[in-house]
């Protein structure tokens, strides 16, 4: 009894202290086991931070790093999607990425998405949701500053200033809240999963009853078109469409 | 010799006789089958079997018939024989006769000799040849070969606990009981998750002596081998056949030598093939112990390793040789390569391998690099790291052998016959490809917040801001509007105010106050201006005045006139009166000046 008691004091204790840390002190004693080769050990630190909410673009490059180097590779490539939406520029992630893809089993001929798409993708991403969205307003309050300005000036050089200034301020005011909007939804929905069992049947209805239309493996990133049930329907990177189970995927 | 040429010619005479020989084992075990052959040497006639003992129960006869023509010294002879065979079973212990047969040609008839046998209880009364008389109950059990067999093999293995990989030697022997005249054909099984390695073992020319619980066998060792096990589980060794030649007297006793000695001695002997198999047997395989070590290559066993190298100080594209030796006891021939990371600048091949074994699993395996250094330099070969699994400590062992440095001199491109491996202008060499490595700066976390474009709030801050700007926007729009309206007020009172100005400054004329009228004129004049063309009264000036007026299109003839009354007011305010230009004068030129300005200013 008295052990017993005894041991429940230790693992509080030791409870207590893992709690005690600060996500800072977690991430740098991942990193630590990290260098000593502990590689799922500071998978496993890392993403307990990504569930509690942290973010940042290095603690998520490091959790994919840490599931490549456990052999995870349908992980690593899920976070490193998720750094990449936090740093788009970021040329380690790119590269980390594309080693990761090389290992997975699936090949795809990918669809490229339209040049334009993707510059605004990535204009979207360069900052965050909320960023976008105070700089927006504040471009709204700045055009609206200049309009009266424009309105109510009664000397005709300053006014026509004022105007174009108003007028583009509210375009960029617009631009800016289109990509903040873009940006939650890239961020906060994205509609791409990650397929985490290891072999999947896509079908051609929800359910088990449906006709087999292709098998896919891990690591394959696939778009979410709609959910239906325990089952949702996705798109192939070269553009075919089946349902797996929900499941067997983790959204980006 | 002469004797020898009598029995000769002799068996040439009898041969036109007609005899009748039976040949039957002089003893036998009860349950087991004999054989009772009787042979004569004419093919026409009857034949009349024996009346068997009612304990035997018989078989057959299988009869043959057999002819040959021979020629000797030029004569032609034609033997012709029938054999017939009887299988006997007996039932009974004990002794018994077997009565005489009859042969009856046209001719004569013949009889065969009454014959005696002894059958004894159980299979193994029927020992070898040499101990088989007067003990005749001989129980063979055990450790020996199967009961019941005179003839049987065995798989010995050394251990039937291992660990995957580690050797088992294994012996397949041969006990007998019986004469052998020698092993036919010898299959093993396919062993079946094993690796088996053969052992040289000299082929078996005598049997050894041996006694197993009581009972002798002669005993030879047909192969010995080694086996490894390739997967763990309970794995099983499926029976080894193998075809023995048993040496079975089946020969007919001569009626002329009915002796031991002769008997032995011309009864033929034949030889008859026999199967023998092993017993199944199961070996358990345990797997290692999960983790491995990096270095391990799958050698397992007891192990030492060391390094050589040929020489420390080489010349630039010379062979430097190293060489790792692997020493023990264990799968050798399984034994990986270590993995030695050369250094760059280095060429190095892949090694020749050479095992020399000492009978069983013992011996070295020796790695053989050839290195040729490309680069001048010092160059450091790291020691040498190799994982074995010890299967008496149970465990992996990690054996080391030295490193080397080696210095390489020499000039490069002083040796043209060898191959160019580094020229000026070489592409990068890439050696590998890894993901990049973590960041471990200091790091900002912060929780995610809400996106604000998801909340209706935020939407409502555009709200907001648009309309405090329309508000602000009304306002002001209001206050242009009232100021506009004092402007457009005074605009249109500012001739009336102007002519009653000038008005009042007729009426001071005409009292005779002729200082005050200039400045009521000019009164007038600066208060029309201002409020025609907007200009505060504290803030005008003639230059503002006129400019405002060239603004508005007045021709240059009224501004020159309103600048001369201008100046004329001025003047004749601080000039005597009788100087300056009259007050009258004055006030009508004031006068008309203002209806032209209105008239062009409305």
């Amino acid at each position: 009894m008295r052990r017993l008691l005894l041991i429940h004091i230790i693992m509080l204790a030791g409870i207590l202290s893992l709690a005690g840390q600060t996500p800072e002190e977690k991430y740098k004693q991942a990193g630590e086991l990290y260098g000593s080769g502990d590689y799922s050990g500071a998978a496993a630190i890392y993403r307990k931070l990504w569930e509690e909410g942290y973010r940042s673009e290095g603690l998520l490059y490091n959790t994919g790093n840490a599931f490549f180097k456990s052999g995870d590779n349908a992980s690593a490539i899920l976070f490193y999607e998720r750094a990449k939406l936090l740093a788009p520029a970021d040329e380690d992630i790119d590269y980390n990425l594309q080693i990761a893809r090389s290992r997975i089993t699936d090949r795809f001929e990918t669809v490229p998405q339209l040049f334009f798409v993707r510059w605004f993708d990535f204009l979207a991403l360069l900052a965050s949701t909320n960023i976008w969205a105070v700089a927006a307003l504040a471009m709204f309050v700045a055009s609206l500053l200049l309009a009266l300005v424009f309105l109510t000036k009664s000397r005709a050089r300053g006014r026509l200033l004022s105007f174009w200034l108003s007028l583009a301020s509210l375009i960029l005011a617009i631009l800016m809240v289109s990509l903040a909007v873009r940006n939650n939804s890239l961020v906060n929905h994205n509609p791409r999963a990650v397929i985490t069992c290891g072999i999947v049947t896509g079908r051609s209805a929800p359910g088990e009853t449906g006709n087999e239309l292709f098998v896919i493996h891990s690591g394959t990133t696939v778009t979410v078109e709609q959910e239906l049930g325990s089952f949702s329907e996705v798109r192939l990177p070269d553009g075919n469409k089946g349902w797996i189970g929900s499941s067997c995927m983790e959204k980006i | 010799m002469t004797a020898f040429v009598f029995l000769l010619a002799g068996l040439a005479v009898a041969a036109q006789e007609v005899t009748l020989t039976v040949d039957a084992p002089e003893s036998a075990a009860a349950g087991e089958r004999f054989r009772i052959i009787y042979t004569v040497n004419s093919t026409d006639g009857q034949f009349t079997p024996p009346k068997f003992d009612p304990s035997f129960s018989v078989q057959g006869p299988q009869q043959s018939t057999s002819r040959n023509v021979q020629w000797i010294n030029g004569d032609v002879k034609t033997i012709s024989s029938t054999t017939l065979i009887y299988y006997v079973v007996a039932g009974t212990p004990g002794t018994y006769t077997i009565p005489a047969a009859q042969f009856e040609t046209k001719k004569v008839t013949v009889s065969s000799q009454e014959k005696q046998i002894v059958i004894t209880a159980g299979a193994s009364s029927q020992a070898s040849a040499s101990q088989q008389q007067g003990q005749g109950q001989v129980r063979a059990s055990g450790d020996a070969p199967s009961a019941g067999t005179d003839v049987s093999m065995k798989i010995i293995l050394g251990d039937r606990e291992v660990y995957a990989g580690e050797p088992v030697t294994g012996t397949l022997k041969l006990y007998t009981r019986i004469n052998l005249s020698g092993i036919q054909e010898l299959k093993f099984p396919d062993f079946k998750g094993f690796l088996k390695e053969d052992i040289e073992t000299p082929p078996l020319r005598s049997l050894e002596n041996e006694v197993i619980d009581g009972v002798q066998y002669g005993t030879g060792v047909i192969q010995r081998f080694v086996l490894y096990p390739q997967v763990s589980g309970d794995l099983r060794i499926e029976p080894a056949e193998m075809t023995v030649l048993v040496q079975e007297r089946t020969g007919a006793k001569d009626p002329f030598f009915d002796d031991p000695f002769f008997d032995s001695f011309f009864s033929s002997v034949s030889t008859v093939p026999r199967k023998v198999t092993t017993q199944p047997l199961t070996i358990r395989v345990k797997p290692l112990p999960e983790p491995r070590p990096a270095d391990f290559h799958g050698a397992v066993g007891s192990f030492t390793i060391e390094s050589s190298i040929s020489g420390t100080d080489a010349r630039l594209n010379d062979a430097v040789t190293m060489t790792v030796t692997l020493k023990g006891t264990g799968n050798l021939s399984l034994a990986g390569e270590p993995v030695i990371s050369f250094p760059q600048g280095i060429e190095k091949y892949d090694p020749k391998v050479t095992v020399k074994s000492t009978g069983t699993a013992s011996g070295s395996k020796v790695f053989e690099y050839l290195l040729i250094p490309r680069n001048t330099g010092t160059f450091e070969i790291p020691p040498v790291s190799y994982s074995v699994f010890d299967p008496g400590q149970q465990k992996y062992v990690t054996l080391r052998a030295e490193g080397f440095t080696i210095n390489v001199t020499g000039t490069p491109g002083e040796d043209q016959g060898a191959a160019p491996a580094y020229t000026p202008g070489e592409d990068v060499k890439y050696l590998g490809q890894d993901i990049r490595f973590i960041r471990n700066g200091n790091v900002r976390l912060s929780k995610i917040s809400a996106p604000l474009v998801s909340g209706l709030y935020y939407w409502l801050w555009f709200a907001l801001a648009l309309f405090v700007a329309a508000m602000v926007l009304l306002l002001r729009r209001e206050q242009i509007r009232r100021n506009a309206d004092i402007a457009g007020l005074r605009n249109r009172k500012a001739a009336k105010n102007a002519r009653s100005r000038l008005a009042k400054a007729n009426d001071l004329l005409k009292s005779g106050k002729k200082e005050a009228v200039n400045t009521e004129v000019a009164r007038a004049l600066w208060g029309y201006l201002g409020d025609k063309l907007r200009i505060p009264q504290s803030e005008i000036t003639r230059d503002k005045c006129y400019s405002a007026l060239r603004d508005r299109k007045t021709e240059e003839e009224i501004i020159t006139e309103l600048d001369r009354v201008l100046t004329a007011t001025e003047y004749s305010q601080y000039a005597p009166v009788s100087e300056g230009e009259s007050p009258d004068a004055l006030c009508r030129r004031a006068a008309t000046l203002i209806g032209k300005l209105d008239g062009v200013l409305d």
